[in-house]
């Protein structure tokens, strides 16, 4: 009777979208270990906005990297749907983040020297779709974005939250169910933080997005997140409903 | 990602540090130039000296001569001409001699018509000639001067030295009373009176010359033929002026290569039989210049037992034309195995050419150092572009680049310095061969030499640079990328 209570669950709510049991991640620096990750047990599910929550060296962003696919763990398991990146060779891991997440970063990490339009067909092009495909499909994302305007633009000509639009657009380019955003207004001004925080939480509601969002800001966390999951020296201190969380 | 992207990507690299990339590829350009010009060099002295060969009709030709008198082709190369008269009739004796000591595994193998048709039935033989040299003088104008002439068959025409005549053209039939000349003594014959201006070698086209001989029996009655008669002791000396029609002019080699069988004064094969058949070998001047088969026939002595009609014909040489230049070697050993003496070039066209691969060798060598050196600036220039761009290559990384998908790009940015550096050193190496090939073919023909390219550069030369320049670029290349490709994105992302 319980699975079949499990299988009436609407698709994009409670599915286990990715798990980590006892994850660590020590950095060997001269003589000393560091544990800049010690054991962590979380889960999230499809469809959540999760606060990853911290100060600067709680390896809340060592966390995210792990998620991300740019670092190998150094014992535990890290399970996205079904595959365990502990166990990916460095290949399986840029299929991974080519495939499985888009990553935003707090200084946008745009190509200086590329187009708006170049930028965000710049996953695209790794993935192996061709260039008339790939160009139509960023302007596409890049006017969704209300850059309509800026498409031929160098990210030097760009505001602050123009490229940060750009390298969320980037970011959707391959249309990855995860969305991994490393302080992504910790560059903007109050007013743009918020559009882009809109901008986020539209992708989480309106198209499902799974997003973790890495903070320190927990006015910010609470504010935006279904769920705050607290980190301080490696390890979870607190796992709990956001206070402004609806629903 | 798809190859396109890939060369795409790679190129807006290079172009967006043009500077470093056009010297970088300078540098490769530099280093396929002087290779390409060393070998084209090589290739360049190969075709002029082996084309010449070539053209010489020796390679697909065996020398045969009477087992006593082969000494080694050294004495047909160097010796020619410079052995000295009295020393002739000794050492043949001698060398007879020793040719019966060591066994004489053939004692009576004279070269006479039996024996060229005991050759010409061997196999991959195409055909066997005798090479007759008659002493004689020859005088047009105010010019005189001894010549060794030499016997031509109808068959050789259109062949080695006769392919292009230089002016004029081959005998009409074997009994032709013509004869052709080389450029050189063309030269001479037009040259000799300074007085007379404007006589080119053409012009002796279609003109008689004379030629003066002994001979021990009145010749046919013909036009322009004066016959004078002077008796010693019993016999009866002719003294015979007579008339030939010079056919054309043809260029010979100046090496001096016996086996090509070209004198200033070529005779059809028939004419020149007759004449050594009663001619009177008296000009020691004449004996001279003949090389080894120019002594008289092996019955003895000049002038006193030459009989009017011989029972035998024996020849002091005959040439055999092999059906290609690869059997001469295997038709040499069978005509030994026949009791003759036989030499071929086909030995000394292996050698040579072995020569030419170490000289094609030691040239690519010291190009190489150049194209080395240079091999060097593109490892600097990636490992600079790699410190520059980490941070891209971090981003790239992040949004789902593989580690082959950078090394890629490097690898295509390397042998694109190669292809730019290649395409352009092929360009400047021919340059420069042409620059050089201009100024030592002035000095060749000011010092009376013939004009050649002493550079060439067949496509395979174009191809096989830029393909090295493309090799070298990825080898010197593949250490950056590498590099590149194992940059830890994370480590990457946080450096500016």
């Amino acid at each position: 009777m319980i699975r079949s209570v499990n299988f009436q669950r609407p698709q994009n709510r409670f599915v286990t979208h990715l798990q980590t049991s006892d994850l660590r991640k020590h950095y060997v620096m001269g003589t000393s270990v560091v544990r800049a990750l010690d054991g962590v047990s979380m889960t999230v599910e499809q469809g959540e906005f999760l606060g990853l929550l911290g100060t600067s060296g709680s390896g809340k962003s060592t966390l995210l990297n792990l998620l991300g696919g740019l670092d190998h763990a150094t014992s535990g398991t890290l399970r996205i749907f079904d595959q365990d990146l502990a166990k990916m060779s460095r290949a399986e891991l840029s299929m991974h983040r080519r495939k499985n997440v888009g990553i935003i970063f707090q200084s946008f990490n745009l190509i200086s020297t590329m187009t708006a339009t170049d930028n965000v067909a710049l996953s695209m092009m790794f993935a192996g779709i061709p260039r008339a495909e790939r160009e139509r499909e960023a302007s596409r994302l890049l006017e969704s974005m209300g850059l309509g305007g800026r498409q031929k633009h160098r990210p030097k000509e760009l505001s602050g939250g123009e490229q940060q639009r750009v390298a969320i657009s980037r970011a959707l380019a391959n249309k990855p169910a995860l969305l991994l955003a490393d302080e992504p207004t910790g560059n903007l001004d109050s007013k743009t933080s918020k559009e882009i925080m809109d901008l986020l939480k539209a992708l989480n509601e309106r198209d499902g997005k799974t997003i973790i969002l890495v903070t320190h800001d927990a006015a910010l966390a609470h504010k935006y997140s279904h769920r705050i999951i607290t980190l301080m020296d490696g390890t979870v201190v607190s796992d709990a409903k956001a206070a402004d969380a609806q629903a | 990602m798809i190859l396109s992207d890939t060369v795409h990507l790679a190129l807006r690299n290079l172009r967006q540090s043009k500077l470093r990339t056009t010297l970088t590829a300078m540098g490769v350009s530099i280093g396929i130039a002087s290779l390409t010009g060393m070998v084209s060099l090589g290739v360049g002295i190969q075709d002029q000296v082996v084309g010449r060969l070539m053209k010489s009709g020796v390679f697909d030709s065996v020398t045969v001569l009477p087992p006593q008198t082969f000494r080694g082709s050294g004495g047909l190369f160097g010796r020619a001409g410079g052995g000295g008269a009295g020393r002739r009739g000794a050492p043949q004796n001698q060398r007879g001699g020793l040719a019966d000591a060591s066994g004489g595994s053939a004692p009576s193998s004279t070269l006479d018509d039996n024996a060229i048709k005991q050759i010409a039935a061997l196999p991959e033989v195409k055909e066997v000639y005798p090479v007759i040299r008659v002493p004689v003088e020859v005088r047009y104008d105010l010019f005189a001067e001894g010549v060794v002439a030499m016997s031509v068959p109808m068959t050789s025409k259109g062949e080695g030295p006769y392919q292009t005549m230089s002016f004029g053209s081959f005998f009409d039939n074997d009994t032709d009373n013509a004869c052709m000349l080389s450029l050189d003594m063309a030269k001479q014959l037009t040259e000799h009176d300074p007085n007379v201006a404007g006589l080119e070698p053409k012009d002796l086209i279609g003109k008689d010359i004379t030629l003066v001989y002994a001979s021990s029996s009145a010749p046919a009655p013909a036009p322009g033929t004066i016959d004078s008669t002077i008796s010693v002791g019993s016999m009866q000396i002719h003294r015979i002026e007579a008339k030939y029609r010079v056919a054309g002019i043809f260029e010979r080699e100046q090496g001096g290569f016996a086996g090509g069988g070209t004198s200033g004064l070529m005779l059809p094969l028939a004419r020149a039989k007759d004449l050594s058949a009663t001619i009177i070998n008296v000009s020691s001047q004449s004996m001279l210049r003949g090389s080894v088969g120019a002594a008289p026939s092996a019955s003895g002595a000049p002038a006193s037992s030459a009989p009017p009609t011989p029972p035998a014909r024996t020849y002091q040489t005959l040439t055999v034309k092999v059906a290609h230049p690869q059997a001469s070697q295997e038709v040499e050993d069978k005509i030994k195995g026949l009791g003759y003496s036989a030499f071929s070039l086909s030995d000394a066209l292996t050698a040579a050419k072995r020569g030419f691969i170490i000289l094609d060798i030691l040239l690519s060598l010291i190009g190489s150092i150049a194209l080395a050196v240079s091999s060097l600036g593109i490892v600097n220039t990636m490992v600079m572009s790699i410190l520059e761009r980490t941070r891209e290559i971090g981003i790239m990384k992040a949004v789902g680049g593989s580690d082959a998908d950078v090394r890629g790009i490097f690898l295509v940015e390397a042998s694109s310095i190669g292809i730019l550096g290649g395409v352009a050193g092929v360009a400047i190496g021919w340059f420069v061969g042409r620059i050089i090939n201009f100024g030592a073919n002035r000095y060749i023909v000011s010092q009376g030499g013939t004009a050649g390219d002493l550079f060439s550069i067949p496509l395979w030369l174009v191809l096989g640079s830029i393909g090295f320049a493309i090799v070298v670029s990825l080898i010197a290349g593949s250490y950056p990328a590498r590099r590149a490709a194992r940059l830890d994105p994370i480590q990457a992302l946080r450096h500016d």
